[in-house]
C-alpha cells in the first residue's frame, strides 16, 4: 500500500494553501505558536499530535471559524483572509467531522445537496441538476446505495461516503477530515484510504486529523507533526515511520510494551454470560470473566460487541441468555442495577454518553456513587468536602490534568477527559470493569496512562473487559481476547497467541465469500 | 475527541473580547442590574417615596411568595430537563379541593391542607409516569393533565366559587410573625428545602445529572426516570401549596384561580437560569427572578401606568429572560 502513492508527483509546486507564522491564543495559553507549513494540491497531508496539539485550532483557523492573532495564510500564492465558513467555502475548502455533520432522517440526496441547492426562476430547489451531479459524485465513489436511502440506515462508513460525495458536489479543492477511520473497522478505513488516494489523485487536497499513526504513516504523502500549538516535524514527500512520529508528538521516545504484563494465575470468576441473544444482532454469546484478568473483546465494527457489553450492564436487554454474577444469576434492569452489584461502565462516546461536559471533574467523578457521600440512607445529605477529597484522590490516581477537580470538564483535552470517565469507577473499586474503545480519540501519551491504569486495576482484582476496534490495543492489553463477527463469538486467544494477524483473521471468519480486510 | 469544527466548542475558547465580556455581565448580572435600575427609579418616581417604604417592600415580597414557591417547583422540573405545563392548574385545583374539603365535606383545616398536597403529589407523580413510562412528551403530557385538571374543578364545584371558608384559614395568609407576612415564611421555609434538595442530596444531584446529560446519567448508574418522577412530584405538591395560600389568600376556592401563575413562573425561572449562573436553572435565580418581575409590577402601578403597559412588562421580561438564559447559556462558559 505505501507504495502505491509513490508512484505519482504532486502536479505543481505552488501549494494550494500555506500558512505562514500562525498564532493564536486563549486566555493565556497559546494554542498555536508562530505554526508555517504548505498543503500541497493532490497530496494527502497528515495533521498529527496530541489532543490539545493545536491540530484542531490550525483547521479552525483554515476553515474560518477561529481568527489568528497573526500570521497569514495563503492560497494558490495569494494572501486571503478567511472571516468566516462561508469564505473558506467560496475558496473551495471543505471540512468534515463525524459528528453533527448529517442531517438524521434526510436521505442521501439532501444530505449531499445540503447547502448548495439552485432554485429554478420560481425558486424553487432545482432538483434536476443536483442529481445528476450527485450520481456522478456516487459514481466517483463506488457509492452502491441509492440516493434516496436514509443516512440513518447507513454504516459509519457509507456515512462517510457521503459528507465526502457533499465535498464533492461543492467542487472541493481541499477536503479536510477530522478522525476519519476512528470509527471505521480496519476493513471500511482500507476502503476510505483507496478514496481518499483516488481524490488526492485527482488534485484536490486532503487534510487527514488521525491518531492512527500506522494509517498517517502508510497514507500520507506530507505530514506535520504538532506539538503544544508549535510543528515540531515536517515530513514533506518522505516516508515517516511510526516511530518517527510518536517521537515528534511526545518529544521522547515511549516504549510500547509488547505484551501486557504477567496476569499470574487465574483468579475466580467473577462474571459469566451465557448463550446471550437479542433482538438485532447477537446470537448464543457467551463470555467468562476471572478476577483480576484483562479480557479484550475484538472485531469489526458493527460485530456486536457493544451491544453485548452494554447487555452485559444492564444498558439493554437479552432476548435470551443468564449472567451471573459471583455464581449468582443477576437480571439487571438498568445501568443502575449493575452499578449497584459493583460493574462499572466507560461507554464508546464519552461526550454523549459519559460526561456532564458543562460541570466539574469533581461532579463527573462523584455522580456515580452520591450514596456513598452522605452519612447514611437515613440522613441523605451530601459531604460536600469528603466528595472533593475523594474525586481529587481518584483524579490524581489517573493522573487527570486539571487546574482542580473544580474544573469545568469540557475545558479538558480529550485524554484527560476519558481519565475522568474512568476515575469514576475507581471511587469503588468495580468488580467488573467494561471499557468500550477505551483510547479512541485519546493521544498516545495519554492512551499509556490509561492502559496503565487498567493494569493497576486488574492487579488489584478488578476484572476488566475491555472493547477495542484497535487490534494494536487488544495486543498490548490483554490477557485474553474474544473475537466476534456478526454477533458471534469467532474465537479466542489467549497471551502470546494474541496477534493483530490472528485478531483480524477471526474477525472476518464469517465472510469468507468476500474479500479479506488485509 | 477533537470535534475540530464543533461551534459550540468554538465559541466557549473564543476569546474574551471586551464586547464578551459585557455580554456576560449583562447575562449574568442583567436581572440584578435591572432590579437595581427599577428599585432606583420607582424609589424617585412614586408618589411621596411610597415605593420604598418598608410596607410596600414587604408587600412586594409578600406578592412573591406565592409565584416564588410554584416557580421554584417547577424549577426542578426544568433542572432535569422537561417542562410541567400543569402547575398552573394545579394550583387552581388545590385552592377549589382545600376550601371544598372544609366547607361542604367539614373536614378539619391540618387534614384538608395535607389532602389537598398529597393530591397536588399525585398530579405530579401521573405527570412523571407519563413523561418517564408511557414516554409521552412533557408539553403534551402535562398540558392534557392539566386541562383535565380544569375539568376536575369543574366536577368538584359546579364552578361556583367556594366562599365559606373558616376564618382559621383565612388567617393562615392573614397572620404575621415578627411584623413579617406568615406567606413569607412559609416561602422561605419551602425554598431552603428544595434548595437544600438540589444542592445537598444525591437525589438532587442526579436530578441535575439528568438534565444536563440524560444518556451519561443512566449509564453512570442513575435511575433517570425516577430522578424525573421525583422532581414532577416535587413540582406538584409546591404547586398545591401555592393554591393552598392562594385561596387562603382570597378567602375562597374559585376556579381557575391559579392558572395565571404558570406564565409567571416561566418567567421566573428562565429570569432565574440567566441570573448568577449560566443559563442553569436554580432556586436562587428563580427567587431573584420573582421578585424583579413583581418589582415591576409594583413600580409600575405606584407610579400610575396603564394597565396595558404592565403586560407588557410582563410579557416582555419573558422573551427577554429566555433570551438572556439563553446568551448566558452560550458565551459564559470557559
Amino acid at each position: 500500500m505505501p507504495d502505491k502513492r509513490r508512484a505519482r508527483e504532486p502536479q505543481t509546486d505552488v501549494p494550494l494553501v500555506s500558512f505562514a507564522g500562525l498564532t493564536k491564543s486563549f486566555g493565556g495559553a497559546m494554542a498555536l505558536k508562530n505554526v508555517s507549513f504548505d498543503i500541497r494540491p493532490g497530496a494527502v497531508h497528515g495533521l498529527v499530535g496530541a489532543n490539545g496539539a493545536g491540530k484542531s485550532t490550525a483547521i479552525r483557523v483554515l476553515a474560518g471559524v477561529s481568527r489568528p492573532d497573526s500570521g497569514t495564510i495563503t492560497i494558490d500564492g495569494s494572501p486571503v483572509v478567511i472571516a468566516n465558513p462561508d469564505d473558506a467555502s467560496a475558496l473551495g475548502l471543505t471540512f468534515i467531522h463525524q459528528e453533527m455533520s448529517l442531517i438524521p432522517g434526510w436521505d442521501v440526496m439532501r444530505n449531499m445537496a445540503l447547502g448548495i441547492q439552485p432554485t429554478t426562476q420560481f425558486g424553487i430547489i432545482d432538483w434536476r441538476p443536483m442529481r445528476e451531479r450527485a450520481k456522478k459524485v456516487c459514481v466517483r465513489l463506488g457509492i452502491k446505495f441509492s440516493l434516496s436511502t436514509n443516512v440513518d440506515a447507513l454504516s459509519t462508513a457509507d456515512q462517510w461516503l457521503v459528507l465526502i460525495g457533499r465535498a464533492l458536489m461543492r467542487d472541493a479543492r481541499l477536503i479536510a477530515m477530522d478522525e476519519p477511520t476512528a470509527s471505521l473497522s480496519a476493513h471500511e478505513a482500507t476502503r476510505l484510504h483507496t478514496i481518499i488516494r483516488e481524490l488526492a489523485a485527482a488534485g484536490t487536497a486532503v487534510v487527514f486529523v488521525s491518531h492512527r499513526l500506522d494509517e498517517v504513516s502508510a497514507l500520507c504523502d506530507d505530514i506535520t507533526v504538532l506539538k503544544d500549538g508549535a510543528v515540531t516535524r515536517r515530513f514533506v514527500g518522505e516516508q515517516a515511520s511510526k516511530a518517527e512520529l510518536i517521537r515528534a508528538i511526545v518529544g521522547r521516545d515511549l516504549e510500547i510494551p509488547d505484551h501486557g504484563r504477567d496476569p499470574g494465575p487465574l483468579g475466580p470468576v467473577v462474571l459469566e454470560a451465557s448463550n446471550i441473544s437479542d433482538r438485532n444482532i447477537l446470537r448464543d454469546v457467551s463470555l467468562t470473566l476471572h478476577a483480576g484478568e484483562i479480557l479484550g473483546l475484538g472485531g469489526l465494527v458493527g460485530a456486536g460487541r457493544t451491544e453485548f457489553a452494554k447487555v452485559i450492564y444492564g444498558a439493554a436487554r437479552p432476548a435470551a441468555g443468564v449472567i451471573s454474577l459471583d455464581g449468582r444469576v443477576v437480571h439487571f434492569r438498568s445501568p443502575a442495577d449493575a452499578v449497584n452489584a459493583g460493574l462499572g461502565f466507560v461507554p464508546e462516546e464519552r461526550r454523549a454518553e459519559a460526561l456532564f461536559l458543562a460541570r466539574t471533574v469533581d461532579f463527573n467523578v462523584n455522580v456515580a456513587a452520591l450514596d456513598s457521600m452522605t452519612p447514611s440512607r437515613l440522613f441523605p445529605f451530601l459531604n460536600l468536602r469528603l466528595g472533593r477529597h475523594r474525586s481529587q484522590e481518584v483524579a490524581d490516581l489517573v493522573h487527570v490534568k486539571a487546574p482542580s477537580v473544580l474544573a469545568v470538564v469540557g475545558s479538558l483535552s480529550g485524554g484527560n477527559q476519558q481519565k475522568v470517565v474512568i476515575a469514576r469507577w475507581l471511587l469503588n473499586r468495580p468488580k467488573v470493569l467494561i471499557l468500550d474503545e477505551p483510547s479512541r480519540g485519546v493521544d498516545v501519551g495519554a492512551r499509556a496512562e490509561v492502559h496503565r491504569v487498567i493494569r493497576d486495576l486488574a492487579d488489584q482484582g478488578t476484572a476488566v473487559l475491555v472493547v477495542s476496534s484497535d487490534n494494536e490495543e487488544l495486543v498490548a492489553l490483554c490477557d485474553r481476547v474474544l473475537v466476534m463477527a456478526e454477533g458471534e463469538v469467532t474465537g479466542e486467544l489467549v497471551g502470546r497467541a494474541i496477534t493483530e494477524d490472528q485478531i483480524i483473521s477471526l474477525s472476518f471468519v464469517r465472510e469468507s465469500g468476500k474479500e479479506p480486510a488485509a | 475527541m477533537t470535534s475540530v469544527l464543533d461551534g459550540a466548542t468554538l465559541t466557549r475558547s473564543a476569546q474574551r473580547s471586551p464586547r464578551r465580556i459585557a455580554l456576560i455581565v449583562v447575562s449574568k448580572y442583567g436581572t440584578l442590574i435591572a432590579m437595581a435600575i427599577m428599585i432606583v427609579t420607582f424609589s424617585l418616581g412614586s408618589p411621596r417615596g411610597s415605593f420604598l417604604s418598608a410596607n410596600n417592600l414587604l408587600a412586594i415580597v409578600n406578592q412573591s411568595a406565592l409565584t416564588a414557591i410554584i416557580a421554584c417547583g417547577l424549577t426542578l422540573v426544568l433542572v432535569v430537563g422537561e417542562m410541567d405545563l400543569s402547575i398552573g392548574y394545579n394550583a387552581s385545583l388545590a385552592g377549589v379541593l382545600v376550601t371544598g374539603l372544609m366547607a361542604s365535606q367539614g373536614v378539619p383545616m391540618i387534614a384538608a391542607i395535607v389532602i389537598t398536597l398529597l393530591i397536588g403529589a399525585i398530579v405530579g407523580l401521573f405527570n412523571g409516569f407519563l413523561v418517564t413510562k408511557a414516554g409521552v412528551n412533557a408539553v403534551v403530557a402535562t398540558l392534557g393533565v392539566g386541562t383535565i385538571l380544569i375539568g376536575m374543578q369543574f366536577g368538584y364545584t359546579a364552578g361556583s366559587p367556594i366562599v365559606l371558608v373558616p376564618p382559621e384559614f383565612k388567617a393562615i395568609t392573614l397572620g404575621r410573625i415578627f411584623e413579617v407576612q406568615n406567606s413569607i415564611w412559609i416561602m422561605l421555609l419551602i425554598l431552603a428545602v428544595l434548595w437544600v434538595v438540589l444542592n445537598r442530596t444525591p437525589m438532587g444531584q442526579r436530578m441535575q445529572a439528568v438534565g444536563a446529560n440524560k444518556h451519561a446519567a443512566n449509564l453512570a448508574g442513575v435511575r433517570t426516570d425516577r430522578a424525573k418522577i421525583a422532581a414532577f412530584v416535587m413540582a406538584g405538591t409546591c404547586a398545591a401549596a401555592t393554591g393552598i395560600l392562594l385561596a387562603s389568600l382570597l378567602g375562597s376556592g374559585t376556579v381557575n384561580a391559579g392558572d395565571g401563575y404558570l406564565l409567571d413562573s416561566f418567567a421566573a425561572v428562565f429570569l432565574g437560569a440567566a441570573t448568577l449562573r449560566d443559563g442553569e436553572f436554580h432556586i436562587i435565580g428563580t427567587l431573584l427572578g420573582v421578585l424583579v418581575v413583581n418589582v415591576g409590577f409594583n413600580g409600575l402601578s405606584l407610579m400610575g401606568t396603564p394597565t396595558f403597559w404592565q403586560f407588557v412588562f410582563k410579557g416582555g421580561i419573558l422573551v427577554l429572560a429566555i433570551a438572556l438564559s439563553t446568551v448566558a447559556r452560550k458565551y459564559s462558559k470557559v
